[in-house]
């Protein structure tokens, strides 16, 4: 996803650069999949990602919203096992596999949406500051401080809080939260792409400073990003989920989140279920996405490359 | 570059970033709208609208408003708690003894199991505990606290009948003086031996669900240092001699690797922070997190910005504290990066 998003910035003017680029992409795909816990990570996302598009196919959407819990009054607080229910029942009778099939649907959504916008704003502030430098590089710089001095969760938490208790401004706060990482990623690769020879190689010969930061500076500051992106694509959801959990999403929606907060009232009184396969679902998706960026991670950089 | 000059830069960036961390939270709390809410019932006349927002200062230009917000966290005036239905910095100090003492508990659970499990892994390299150590330390980043908390409850708390839920036995600690407000420290320093072992059984869960997260973290960094630190020559010579393996890995290789784990201890501690919102949540525990969860649930701004502000410069300093000991035990660290 964020191989996508970023690489189609730097689409056109980069034909050849791209080919290249692709040609890397087969090899680390095959270096991907010779880890056995990267391959772990990739299965657990493919499934997770099929699960999400065909959940329509796979359990009969709600109506009038689908991404709604549904209820079945005549099954409140069934054991995983039940006809029909196999995952078993929450207290108001919605159907825990639903839940479990459409939150994948709702996580996916918002882990594209919060990692493609936070990439995209990072990489502006990231490049002016970095190509631009001087006063707005200081300002830009001191203002990513600012953001990262408060932790993630409870800025987002604060954000969230402020705009009002809904799943949109769930997406919003970790948008407002995440970009930080980015812009600093790309000012200092830019930085440091900066000095080197063939840019200024590229100025001596006459490019203008749109071409050389297009061919020069934006493919070269990628590898970083699709590393975090990856991570991201997993903590978005983490604490995603998290917020809806302390009650930030609305109250019947078929999150993750929102479904383990709702399982907790059963706990003491034996019903496990409504909480636990929710809950599990937050955990492999982030632990997938852990699992691939951490073996991207070990494979784009030359210097964890040089120690293994 | 000098420590010291290092260290006085870094003190003279501080209250830059304080600074600019409050104009963020409170231009964010504004974008929500004006907090006269808290003051106004249905029956008002807009007369009485515009004499509260007088009273308040809510009618002045915002950068006054800003001006006598962050003067009143400078004095102790920390606004109206909705939620407490007191004032913020009269509440405070409770909760912030009950937030200490459960994220000290986690933050022990934390460091020795970490250091303890990442020795064994990474000097046990590419064997089973090995293997084990690394499985735990990424499942450990992508744990869910509040999942993990409730399985906890599950398991131990509704299965097994182990442990409780809650901060203590009320009646139990209304007997005894509260001079720390932690409540295990408070029964050891009453003598009072069945309210330290009620205070310490209501503490386990807590802790081990806050501390899991940071627990993998440390672990995680431990081994890979110490993997980096047994291939070093210095190690090597230190074999050489004759040193018992168990010597080297004590005297030479250890304390080494301990150096970046140190740095992740410090960093690991907004983790620790962060977490205790939802551990607090889950365990019934009657601290900061808890309170700024409600008070986000139900718009008590003044709650918000004293919990966001608090827990930054918190951030801050402990980020400060860890950096400066990372120059001190590391002398090559490049300073003027």
């Amino acid at each position: 996803m964020a191989v996508e998003t970023a690489s189609r910035v730097s689409v056109a003017p980069l034909a050849g650069g791209l080919r290249t680029r692709l040609g890397r992409f087969g090899e680390i795909s095959r270096e991907v999949l010779a880890n056995p816990t990267t391959l772990v990570g990739v299965i657990l996302i493919v499934a997770m990602i099929a699960m999400a598009a065909f959940a329509p196919l796979l359990i009969e959407p709600n109506t009038p919203d689908p991404y709604q819990m549904p209820r079945d009054w005549g099954a409140l607080n069934e054991p995983p096992g039940t006809p029909g229910h196999i995952l078993g029942t929450t207290q108001q009778g919605g159907d825990v596999l639903y839940g479990v099939i459409w939150g994948a649907r709702i996580s996916l959504r918002l882990s594209i949406i919060v990692v493609s916008v936070t990439v995209l704003i990072g990489l502006v502030v990231g490049s002016l500051a970095g190509f631009l430098g001087g006063k707005l590089d200081e300002f830009l710089m001191r203002l990513v401080d600012v953001f990262l001095s408060i932790p993630e969760l409870i800025f987002a938490l604060a954000i969230a809080a402020v705009l009002g208790p809904s799943f949109g401004n769930i997406i919003l706060a970790l948008a407002a939260v995440f970009w930080v990482k980015y812009a600093r990623i790309i000012r200092g690769q830019v930085i440091s792409i900066k000095q080197n020879e063939y840019v200024d190689a590229a100025r001596v010969i006459g490019d203008s400073g749109l071409r050389i930061y297009m061919k020069d500076v934006l493919p070269n500051s990628i590898t970083p990003v699709v590393v975090q992106a990856t991570l991201d694509m997993g903590n978005v959801v983490l604490i995603g989920a998290t917020l809806s959990f302390i009650g930030l999403a609305e109250a019947g929606l078929a999150e993750w989140g929102v479904l383990v907060s709702q399982g907790q009232a059963g706990i003491s009184a034996g019903r496990w279920w409504a909480s636990t396969f929710p809950g599990l679902m937050v955990f492999l998706w982030a632990l997938a996405f852990n699992l691939v960026g951490d073996g991207l991670r070990d494979i784009l950089d030359p210097r964890t490359e040089a120690k293994r | 570059m000098q420590i010291r000059d290092y260290v006085l830069r870094r003190m003279m960036v501080l209250p830059i970033l304080i600074i600019g961390t409050s104009i963020i939270v409170f231009t964010l709390t504004r974008v929500g709208g004006s907090p006269i809410g808290i003051y106004l019932s249905h029956e008002m006349t807009p007369e009485e609208v515009a004499e509260i927002e007088e009273r308040y200062g809510l009618d002045d230009p915002l950068p006054v408003q800003y001006l006598t917000w962050a003067g009143g966290m400078l004095t102790g005036d920390w606004g109206w708690s909705g939620v407490a239905a007191a004032p913020v910095r009269q509440v405070f100090p409770d909760k912030l003894g009950a937030t200490m003492e459960l994220s000290v508990a986690a933050a022990i659970v934390a460091v020795s199991l970490g250091i303890g499990l990442g020795t064994y892994g990474g000097a046990r390299r590419d064997r089973l505990p090995d293997h084990f150590a690394r499985v735990f330390s990424i499942s450990g980043a992508a744990m869910p606290i509040f999942w993990f908390g409730i399985l906890l409850l599950i398991v131990f708390g509704v299965g097994l009948g182990w442990a409780p839920i809650g901060r203590s036995d009320a009646d139990l600690f209304a007997s005894i003086a509260h001079p720390t407000g932690l409540y295990t420290v408070d029964s050891i320093l009453a003598g009072n031996w069945r309210a330290f072992v009620d205070a310490i059984w209501h503490l386990v869960l807590p802790a081990i669900a806050l501390g899991f997260g940071t627990t993998a973290i440390i672990t995680r960094m431990m081994r890979s240092s110490l993997v980096e630190t047994m291939s070093e020559e210095y190690v090597d010579a230190a074999r050489a001699k004759g040193l018992p393996e168990k010597l080297v890995l004590r005297r030479h290789a250890r304390r080494n690797a301990l150096i970046p784990t140190v740095t992740v201890i410090g960093l690991s501690f907004g983790f620790l922070l962060q977490g205790t919102v939802v551990v607090e949540i889950i365990f019934r525990w009657p601290g900061l997190g808890r309170w700024m969860a409600d008070a986000v649930l139900r718009g008590d701004q003044a709650t918000i910005m004293a919990y966001v502000m608090f827990t930054s410069v918190l951030f801050l300093l402990v980020n400060l504290a860890v950096d400066v000991m990372y120059a001190y035990l590391d002398r090559r660290v490049v300073l003027g990066a």
